[in-house]
């Protein structure tokens, strides 16, 4: 049942890392920037309700709907402010440069949950109580894990569903193929820019809040489930959510697997060879083509 | 407004940061030692001292950082994880072989660069994106493996006692490894400088611009960024080591991702194509963080504001804000002076009356051979001797897409050649072919009758071809004269290393000069390439194609984008280069093709359609439909 427990904890972790390389490669799509602070805004949702409701005493709804307002009005700021003078008034800087604002918001982000929230693990109190589920022989289920697959499930239809069949899903897609055409024919990729970030922002905060319970979260946890859903969307070539949410739901098993098997201490590290191998014995079927070199 | 400072901004740029010759390697080296010096003697035994050195040591680090990331553009996050190694290599030398950890240093090194050379190796392969992911996991596994190995003392990390300089008393302890920390910055620093003032130097920012345009220059990319990956390194290890000495722990975050980031974000805030730059930002960043409490405590919250706010106002980070500041302070003094014959030169630069262009001196007349300098190589005489370059039944799939179909064709030792095609006919892919770009699916190149067709774009080049792109990639903040040497550098075989000792860069330059000349653009040779118009960018670009004196000069779409004065000065050139040499000419221009072209070959879905003399080309039916739809 050892395996079976495990693959079920990775699927919920992976899940995880699934949703937010959706986010990455999504977001990508629409604006050719790499969002390395998304795992920052799903810890700030999970130490923001805790705070709200532990320490501020805000009834658990308010703390929710208060800390995921927050998240939304600083993504709107943040694009409003950093993002538009970074990539709308100057000329195109290539990705190198870009890069980097991310990677500054996800410190800026840390730095501001450190003053608010402290160092310590929290976690937002758990949506549904209890103790975890057993099914059939041994298996055991957190209630936790069974609402992040939810949300995942259903975030990831939604987004599936909004691409494919509506006609702001299809101007998404055309904003991300090709900015300066599809502002020729009139779609303001800017706000389709700001859109997705304030909802994967949201997205993420959700997912936070929800798994929260099971982890435990500081200030710089996000910081590795960024780059977990980093490195997931690169192996969907940061264009394909798709295989993206495949390359995440892997990885989560592969690490549940690994630590359960291989050693608890050096499974990530494990991982992480084996993934970087990957990317370097395959790069073009992985997605890589054009950023790979004869 | 900022558009008329762009020019002089970017030569500015240069200056600031040693790029266009000012302010050479000894001068830059000079600085930093003469400032480390006084900051340590003057500082050493206080806190603030103390501070300064830590950021000397991460100024070790960062410098190799402007080398591998900031010029050559090959983003790969492994500097934490060799600073780590560097660090622990020593502290483990220290503890149980109780060498000196400055004895330590250089033993770090060098394994670091095996280390590097082995991982190198399989890394560098990859480039862009996929260098950036596979790199971005090696803090993470460095992180995972040092934090559960007890040896090296788990996740705190490993204290050491052997300090950098050894002394009887800690102010003589913290005033030495102070000097030692600065003189080993000024010998990294002088070390890069040199490499990036070298013909390999050249090389370095070549391939920063465009790897595809680099290698058809004849720079053998894989070996550059294989030694630029070492390079980086083994000053990383030197950094660490000297971090180990001069702190005498080595605390496991090192090797973390998060430190790799604050490393980034030093390069990043100093200007990541400056020496002086990465050197300031280390110092900065290290400075801001021990300068206060709340400072250290909130670093995240600082380095994350600093950053964003740097970049926003200049992606070139302080080096490029202080060069426009100069260029704006240049600009009010040259405005507050009352216009006189002395102030000529410079303000022709960023006069908008002064169109940079092959024009006046340059018109159609002064084309041709008229300096003996720049020729072809000698060249049998036509119809003798083998065809040039032979392309024999050449096909290209992509997938069920045939792009090219049994296309073969051949061309003489001298003359002009045009390819023609309507969009998707294959024309680029074909030129991708000859070039060593693209492989084929099927068939064979020859060159001078030497098989080809399996050569990567650098040995076709040192076989004699040579060939532009349609999108210019010229090296901005660098002179003319500098673009055009870059296919005239000896320097492809050499390691990295040679670059600190000889350069060679004066012979390049002089072959540079010789077609400028011969093209009459000498006058622009001393201008940064920034400030020229589209015409004479291109024209660059055809002075760098032609100056290694190709036996195959292969032009994609040379034309695209100019106007028709500038297309009439083109086509002499054109005509004059093709009596020393084999020109094909990729072009949409169907008038400029029938006119300066002996033979056009036309593709049309991936076959050779037609095969004729310009006027079988006007009149032929089939090239009619084709290309005009008639």
């Amino acid at each position: 049942m050892k395996f079976g427990n495990l693959v079920i904890a990775g699927i919920v972790t992976g899940s995880i890392y699934a949703v937010f390389a959706v986010c990455v490669a999504v977001w990508y799509r629409v604006s050719n920037i790499l969002n390395l602070a998304v795992g920052d805004f799903a810890m700030v949702g999970a130490l923001g309700v805790d705070y709200l409701f532990r320490v501020e005493n805000w009834p658990l709804p308010l703390a929710i709907a208060g800390t995921l307002a927050a998240i939304a009005l600083f993504g709107y700021a943040y694009d409003r402010v950093v993002l538009s003078l970074a990539q709308d008034r100057r000329r195109h800087e290539g990705i190198v440069v870009t890069f980097f604002f991310t990677f500054a918001l996800s410190f800026f982000i840390e730095g501001i949950a450190q003053i608010l929230f402290g160092t310590n693990v929290h976690a937002a109190p758990a949506l549904w109580p209890g103790n975890s589920l057993t099914l059939g022989s041994g298996l055991n289920i957190e209630r936790a894990g069974i609402l992040v697959l939810g949300c995942a499930v259903l975030s990831g239809g939604m987004f599936a569903l909004y691409i494919r069949y509506t006609l702001s899903g299809k101007a998404m897609e055309a904003s991300g193929e090709n900015a300066l055409g599809a502002r020729i024919v009139g779609i303001d990729t800017r706000q389709y820019r700001r859109i997705i970030f304030v909802i994967t922002a949201l997205l993420a905060g959700i997912f936070g809040i929800v798994e929260s319970p099971i982890t435990g979260y500081t200030y710089i946890s996000g910081a590795t489930i960024s780059l977990t859903g980093f490195i997931a969307a690169a192996y969907g070539g940061f264009r394909n959510p798709g295989r993206a949410l495949v390359a995440g739901l892997v990885i989560g098993v592969l690490e549940a697997l690994l630590g359960g098997y291989v050693s608890p201490e050096y499974g990530d590290t494990v991982m992480y060879a084996i993934l970087a191998a990957l990317v370097l014995a395959r790069p073009r079927a992985l997605g890589f083509e054009s950023a790979v070199s004869n | 407004m900022t558009t008329d400072l762009t020019p002089l901004r970017q030569g500015l740029a240069a200056r600031l940061s040693g790029r266009a010759g000012a302010g050479g390697p000894l001068a830059t080296t000079g600085l930093v030692v003469a400032i480390g010096l006084v900051v340590v003697l003057a500082f050493g035994q206080q806190y603030a001292g103390s501070v300064l050195v830590l950021a000397f040591t991460y100024a070790i680090v960062t410098t190799g950082m402007a080398v591998q990331i900031g010029f050559s553009q090959q983003i790969a996050f492994s500097q934490s994880v060799f600073m780590g190694l560097g660090a622990y290599g020593a502290a483990m030398l220290n503890t149980h072989f109780n060498l000196p950890t400055l004895a330590a240093a250089p033993i770090m090194m060098a394994g670091s660069a095996l280390v590097a050379l082995l991982l190198g190796s399989v890394v560098t392969r990859a480039s862009g994106l996929a260098l950036a992911v596979a790199t971005i996991m090696l803090p993470l596994i460095a992180t995972g493996y040092v934090s559960s190995a007890g040896y090296l003392g788990g996740s705190v990390g490993m204290p050491l006692s052997g300090n950098l300089w050894q002394a009887s008393s800690p102010e003589a302890i913290a005033v030495g490894n102070g000097l030692v920390t600065v003189v080993l910055l000024g010998a990294v620093v002088f070390v890069a400088s040199r490499i990036l003032h070298s013909d390999i130097g050249l090389e370095l920012y070549a391939l920063g611009v465009d790897e595809r345009t680099a290698a058809a220059m004849g720079i053998a990319t894989p070996r550059r960024k294989l030694e630029l990956f070492v390079l980086g390194s083994a000053f990383a290890a030197l950094g660490g080591a000297v971090y180990a000495g001069t702190q005498l722990f080595v605390p496991a975050t090192l090797v973390s991702s998060a430190a790799e980031l604050s490393l980034l974000i030093m390069l990043f805030v100093g200007g990541r194509r400056s020496i002086l730059g990465a050197v300031v930002g280390a110092l900065l960043v290290q400075y801001v963080s021990g300068a206060s409490e709340w400072v250290s405590v909130n670093i995240l919250l600082v380095e994350g504001a600093l950053i964003t706010v740097v970049l926003l106002v200049d992606p070139e980070g302080l080096a490029g804000i202080v060069a426009t500041l100069r260029a704006r302070l240049a600009r009010w003094w040259r405005a507050a002076m009352p216009p006189g014959p002395a102030s000529g030169p410079a303000a022709a630069g960023a006069a908008p009356g002064v169109t940079a262009g092959v024009s006046g001196g340059a018109a159609p007349g002064a084309v041709g051979p008229r300096v003996t300098g720049w020729q072809a190589r000698p060249a049998p005489a036509d119809g003798a001797g083998p065809p040039l370059l032979e392309c024999v039944g050449v096909s290209k799939d992509y997938g069920g897409l045939h792009v090219l179909d049994e296309v073969s064709l051949s061309l003489p030792a001298r003359g002009r050649f045009g390819l023609c095609g309507p969009n998707g006919a294959g024309k680029s892919t074909l030129l991708g072919v000859i070039g060593g770009t693209v492989t084929p699916s099927a068939g064979r190149v020859l060159l001078g009758g030497t098989e080809v067709t399996g050569l990567p774009p650098q040995q076709r080049f040192h076989l004699g071809m040579s060939r532009t792109f349609q999108a210019v990639h010229l090296i901005t903040g660098r002179t003319v004269l500098d673009n055009v040497a870059v296919s005239c550098l000896d320097s492809h075989g050499s390691s990295i290393v040679r670059g600190i000792g000889r350069s060679r860069l004066n012979e390049a330059r002089g072959k540079a000069a010789e077609a400028l000349d011969y093209l009459g653009m000498a006058a622009l040779s001393g201008r940064d390439v920034s400030s020229l118009t589209l015409e004479s960018q291109r024209m660059v670009e055809f002075a760098r194609a032609i100056a290694p004196r190709p036996r195959l000069l292969l032009l994609d779409e040379p034309a695209a984008g100019l106007s028709e004065p500038q297309r009439d000065r083109l086509k002499d050139v054109l005509r004059a280069v093709g009596e020393l040499t084999c020109v094909l000419l990729v072009e949409h221009d169907l008038g400029l093709v029938a006119e300066i072209t002996e033979r056009i070959f036309v593709l049309g879905h991936g076959r050779l359609m037609f095969e004729g003399g310009p006027s079988e080309f006007n009149d032929s039916a089939v090239v009619n439909s084709l290309l005009i739809g008639q």
